[in-house]
């Protein structure tokens, strides 16, 4: 709808309409014509499936069908219709053929493909302008639209899995609802091929973003079996078009490549649409006035059929409505009704259960099949009824309970259920309903109501505590058994009698009157409510009793009784009174002792002030400890530690320690150092009152060496600025080291960006010297040889940079394996001889017998024994240069040698450090990064080996590099 | 059996060098100068192999392969990066996203059209459920 003017989606609905309605009555006045009818289902799918103005497709898959249907005389009837109904419609075999789908194997069990696709493409997201998404993961918990029952849509649940990604997937049925959809902001992205994704993104302003997954072919699928025998003729069409670039299937390629899918009509196609519209217009009228009579019929019975189903339709909401798990039987017990509540009790869903017999209900709720209370309805069956636990018969319903133990969730329940016969209006039997109540809860109620009365009735009867209930007037109603032989009365010579003289005395054992305290009780029963009181056996005994007292109210708050409980205290304060005679007595020891005391400890104060001024003095902070508790500390602890004075004594040393943690691993230290008589150290952050921390040190010994449990020493010292120190040296370090590494990084990254361009100029320099682009004069020759020297010069100084940066960058890394070493030397050595040639220097090689197979990395180590041979043909004049290899133990020593100016003994020490080279200067005479050296030093070193020297001033130098067999990086 | 080879280059220059030197040992060249318009063609242009730069827009070397590479059919071309790439571990890291080869840059005009052959399949039939790009015959 969205590619054509504004105009145009009524009237091609209209056409679409048309179309259909052609292909549904025009079939049968075109069945003389010996031509058959090809239905090709179609949607909307621009570019490669539109519509024009009036309604006809176009695109890719239309143009090659129509010139395919030309010459194999088809007469083609499009289908306009969304994705999802024209793929049910080629499975009912309502048309032949559907465009634009892409094959799966489980499509190949509903449809027939043929051997050739028309298009192959990718799957790509894309998103709307708003969204600023480029990957995938950014695709998490975003609103995406894929067509429905798509492949696309499949495939990306796939990814998304595989990324555990939750994007909202939108399944729309066409592409036109996609593209309005993601133009309103109603969605993020949206997933389609690229053909309809360019097409969209130009149209709609929508991002391509980088998530590309899965290629797929589109093919033409036909009707399964295809019955029309299409196929063959579709493969036949699309591989000799596929052969011939000038075809027709090429331009249309191309037109779809190019993306200006446009939807305007050739003039011819607009005629020639409109001729084909009057001929069906024709045709349609013919197939009314045939058809008028049958469809009046078809419409009665229509309206018939649709009554009855809103009356059924009715019924059924009434069942689904009712809160109770409800199910309905037909006459021959099949399933027509099982209402959501019945669903959820037994968790079996109405479509398990719908139409089908043979007690599937039963299934349900029992676990197998059996008869029922619907089915006992029509005849008594004892079995089954012993599985209810009550059974009642009522005019003609059964009412029952049971047990429901559901098979599926193994929870357990106690049911009700009724079951009715159900009756048509003719009076007939047409099935039963049944109904089934949960009433585990009010069971569970009602029994624990009854065990809770049971409990109470125990709990008073039996109790070992006196309970006494009696009036507000003071008369005893009731007393328990165990009051009853507490005070030595029946209940029933009590019951009646006034409180005052029976249980409470009238005169107490100290000579106060009794008389009026059960009216102060009642008076004002909360001073009361806990009392002790003198009481009196039946044979007037004094017993004390601990008595709890309770007022009972009515309804409008008055007193109606008061409740006792009271236990027996009378040993209790019998042996009270012994334990204030005791006391007594040992005040007065106590006095005594206490005075000997002070006499001595006056004794003690004048040695301990001499201790605690050194303890105050001192510039540590000090402390005494005994298990861990602090017994003493000095001022200059407190005002570490930011405590007044006296306020550390008796506190835990916990409270100096940041954390459990840190207290406990101190402590362990601690215990186990002391008691071997050592002093325990540590550096540990300790806590200030106000929460701070500052580090110490921590030095404890045991006050006592042979006895640590006395108690321990300690010295605290705030280290906080020597740890300050520490730390910034530790930080300029790391901060140096940091430097130098992105130094190096930025070295290695320039060097690439350098080479690109180097590329090109290495590249097409050669391409012209060797002529490949056309002949050059011996000037010219020569001129682009120079250029190239250059350009490769240039390449060695960056290389060597970028190896220097890599190394200092701790990024140069060996790839270790296994190679022959005799090939390798002869291959540098052919690399340096045109340049020794040049120089008319002799190369020698000398490559013992014995050498054979060594582990390690090959590129560089021909990279070292090149920048060797390279050296020393750079540094001779005249004479030779040679290489020799040869076993030693494991490893193999190689030794280049050459007759030039040598070096001196004081530059040897210098010469392998980097950007040194011995002639630097303005003078310098020898080009080169001066790196060479350095980097072959690296190398062999990382390898496992090392290299030497021994030269002599003006005789000539000779390096020496000894390999191991296997270098370090395999053997590790 | 075609001859036609993909590079995926966005460097103009060094495009035309490699498409220069190619063309004139006889294969087709199609070119593509991001990932995602490499990924298309390598799908619809059934190239005997793929050459492939690791600095790509829209879509890196790294993911291009890695994407071939899930895919039957894609799965088998060769693909040889082309690259001055040349930080450590990037060799092992387009080995191991599924790339055959490897031709460091500057490349060398006298060896590479023969290192590029070295990669090359024997024997390789055209697929015929793929559909070819314009630009590509079948």
């Amino acid at each position: 709808m969205l590619s054509a003017p504004c105009s145009t989606p009524f009237v091609r609905r209209v056409a679409a309409f048309v179309l259909a309605l052609g292909f549904l009555f025009v079939s049968p006045s075109l069945l003389a014509a010996s031509s058959p009818i090809v239905a090709v289902g179609v949607h909307e799918a621009p570019p490669k499936i539109s519509f024009d103005a009036h309604g006809r497709p176009t695109g890719i898959y239309v143009e090659l069908l129509d010139e395919i249907a030309r010459q194999e005389g088809w007469r083609l009837q499009y289908v306009v219709g969304s994705w999802p109904e024209n793929l049910d419609r080629l499975e009912r075999g309502e048309i032949d053929l559907i465009a634009d789908i892409a094959l799966t194997a489980e499509r190949r069990q509903h449809y027939a493909f043929p051997r050739v696709p028309v298009l192959s493409s990718w799957f790509q997201v894309f998103a709307s302008k708003r969204q600023n998404i480029h990957s995938l993961r950014e695709l998490d918990g975003k609103r995406i639209l894929v067509l429905e029952r798509s492949v696309q849509e499949q495939a990306f649940i796939r990814l998304a899995e595989r990324f555990g990604l939750n994007p909202i997937l939108l399944s729309v049925p066409n592409y036109p609802t996609m593209f309005a959809m993601i133009a309103n902001g109603e969605a993020d992205a949206i997933i389609t091929n690229r053909y309809q994704g360019k097409w969209g993104a130009r149209k709609y302003g929508l991002n391509d973003t980088e998530v590309l997954f899965e290629p797929n072919a589109l093919y033409y699928a036909a009707a399964k079996g295809d019955p029309k025998h299409l196929l063959a003729a579709i493969d036949r069409h699309l591989l000799a078009w596929k052969e011939d670039q000038g075809s027709l299937y090429y331009d249309a390629l191309k037109r779809l490549a190019d993306e200006d899918a446009s939807s305007a009509l050739s003039p011819w196609l607009a005629i020639a649409g409109s001729g084909l519209l009057g001929f069906l217009l024709i045709s349609i009228a013919i197939g009314v006035f045939l058809k008028h009579r049958v469809n009046v019929r078809t419409q009665e019975l229509q309206q018939e059929n649709a009554e009855r189903r809103a009356l059924q339709q009715r019924f059924m909401d009434i069942i689904e409505f009712l809160p109770d798990p409800t199910f309905v039987v037909d006459e021959h017990k099949r399933v027509i009704a099982w209402n959501q509540a019945c669903e959820a009790m037994t968790g079996v869903k109405k479509d398990q259960v719908m139409g089908q017999g043979d007690y599937v209900y039963a299934d349900a709720f029992f676990g197998h099949r059996r008869p029922t209370l619907v089915d006992l309805l029509d005849r008594p069956d004892p079995p089954a009824e012993t599985s209810y636990t009550q059974l009642d018969r009522r005019e003609n319903r059964i009412y029952a309970e049971t047990f429901f133990s559901s098979p599926l969730t193994g929870q357990t329940r106690y049911l009700w259920a009724v079951a009715s016969p159900l009756y048509d209006q003719d009076g007939r039997r047409s099935g039963a309903i049944e109904a089934i109540r949960d009433i585990s809860e009010q069971r569970k109620m009602a029994e624990a109501v009854r065990a809770s009365e049971r409990e109470y009735r125990e709990l008073v009867t039996l109790a070992n505590s006196i309970i006494v209930r009696w009036q507000p007037d003071g008369r005893l109603t009731f007393l328990n058994e165990f009051g009853q032989r507490f005070f030595g009365y029946a209940a029933s010579e009590l019951i009646g009698r006034n409180v005052i003289g029976t249980l409470v005395p009238e005169v107490g054992s100290d000579g106060r009157d009794l008389k009026g305290m059960m009216a102060e009780l009642t008076r004002a029963p909360h001073q009361f409510e806990r009392s002790l009181n003198e009481n009196m056996r039946r044979n007037g005994e004094r017993v004390w009793v601990d008595w709890t007292n309770k007022v009972v109210t009515d309804a409008k708050g008055e007193m109606r009784e008061i409740l006792s409980i009271g236990s027996d205290i009378t040993e209790r304060i019998q042996a009270e009174e012994q334990i204030r005679l005791l006391n007594e007595d040992l005040r007065r020891h106590a006095e005594t002792l206490e005075q000997r005391v002070a006499e001595r400890t006056a004794e003690l104060a004048a040695i301990n002030e001499e201790q605690r001024a050194i303890f105050e003095s001192a510039s540590a902070g000090i402390l005494l400890a005994k298990e861990r508790i602090i017994q003493r500390c000095n001022r200059k602890l407190e005002t570490m530690t930011g405590y007044d004075p006296g306020e550390l004594v008796g506190q835990s040393a916990r409270i100096l320690y940041p954390d459990e943690d840190a207290f406990i691993r101190f402590g362990q230290e601690m215990s186990a150092r002391l008691a071997s008589g050592e002093t325990c150290s540590m550096e540990q952050p300790i806590v200030r009152k106000d929460g701070s921390l500052f580090w110490a040190r921590l030095s404890m010994c045991a006050s006592d060496t042979h006895a640590p449990f006395k108690g321990v020493v300690g010295i605290i010292e705030d280290i906080t600025a020597e740890r300050e120190a520490t730390e910034q040296l530790r930080q300029a370090l790391e901060a140096a080291r940091e430097a130098d590494r992105v130094k190096s990084i930025f070295l290695a990254s320039m060097s690439h960006e350098l080479r690109t361009p180097l590329n090109s100029i290495i590249g097409f320099t050669g391409i012209m010297s060797q002529g490949l682009a056309g002949p050059l004069n011996p000037e010219q020759h020569k001129q682009l040889g120079m250029v190239q020297k250059s350009a490769r010069h240039l390449l060695a100084l960056i290389n060597d940079v970028l190896d220097i940066s890599k190394i200092n960058a701790d990024q140069l890394e060996l790839v270790a394996r296994e190679f022959a070493l005799r090939p390798s030397i002869e291959k540098t050595v052919k690399l340096i001889a045109p340049l020794a040639e040049e120089k008319g220097i002799e190369l020698r090689v000398d490559i013992a017998d014995e050498v054979g197979k060594i582990v390690t990395d090959q590129r560089r180590l021909e990279q070292v024994m090149l920048n060797l041979l390279n050296n020393a043909v750079k540094f001779t004049e005249q004479g030779w240069v040679g290489i020799v290899c040869r076993q030693e133990g494991e490893g193999y020593l190689l030794t280049v040698t050459d007759t030039g100016i040598g070096i001196r003994a004081d530059e040897i020490p210098r010469l392998f450090k980097p950007f040194y080279q011995i002639d630097s200067g303005l003078a310098r005479k020898h080009e080169g990064s001066g790196l060479g050296l350095s980097i072959s030093k690296k190398i062999v070193e990382m390898m496992g080996g090392d290299i030497g020297l021994s030269s002599e001033w003006g005789q000539g130098s000779s390096f020496t590099v000894r390999l191991p067999g296997r270098s370090q990086e395999e053997t590790a | 059996m075609n001859n036609r080879l993909l590079v995926i280059e966005d460097n103009e220059q060094n495009l035309y060098l490699m498409q220069f030197l190619l063309q004139k040992s006889g294969f087709e060249v199609v070119a593509a100068e991001d990932g995602i318009a490499g990924l298309d063609l390598a799908l619809q242009c059934d190239p005997l192999a793929i050459l492939l730069d690791i600095q790509l827009p829209k879509m890196n070397g790294f993911a291009v392969a890695a994407e071939l590479r899930r895919h039957r059919r894609l799965d088998r071309v060769p693909i040889i990066a082309v690259t001055s790439y040349a930080m450590v571990g990037d060799r092992e890291q387009i080995l191991a996203s599924g790339a055959t080869g490897y031709i460091e840059k500057p490349i060398n005009p006298e060896t590479f059209v023969a290192e590029i052959k070295s990669y090359l399949p024997e024997g390789l039939e055209a697929a015929d459920d793929w559909t070819p790009h314009p630009r590509c015959r079948r």
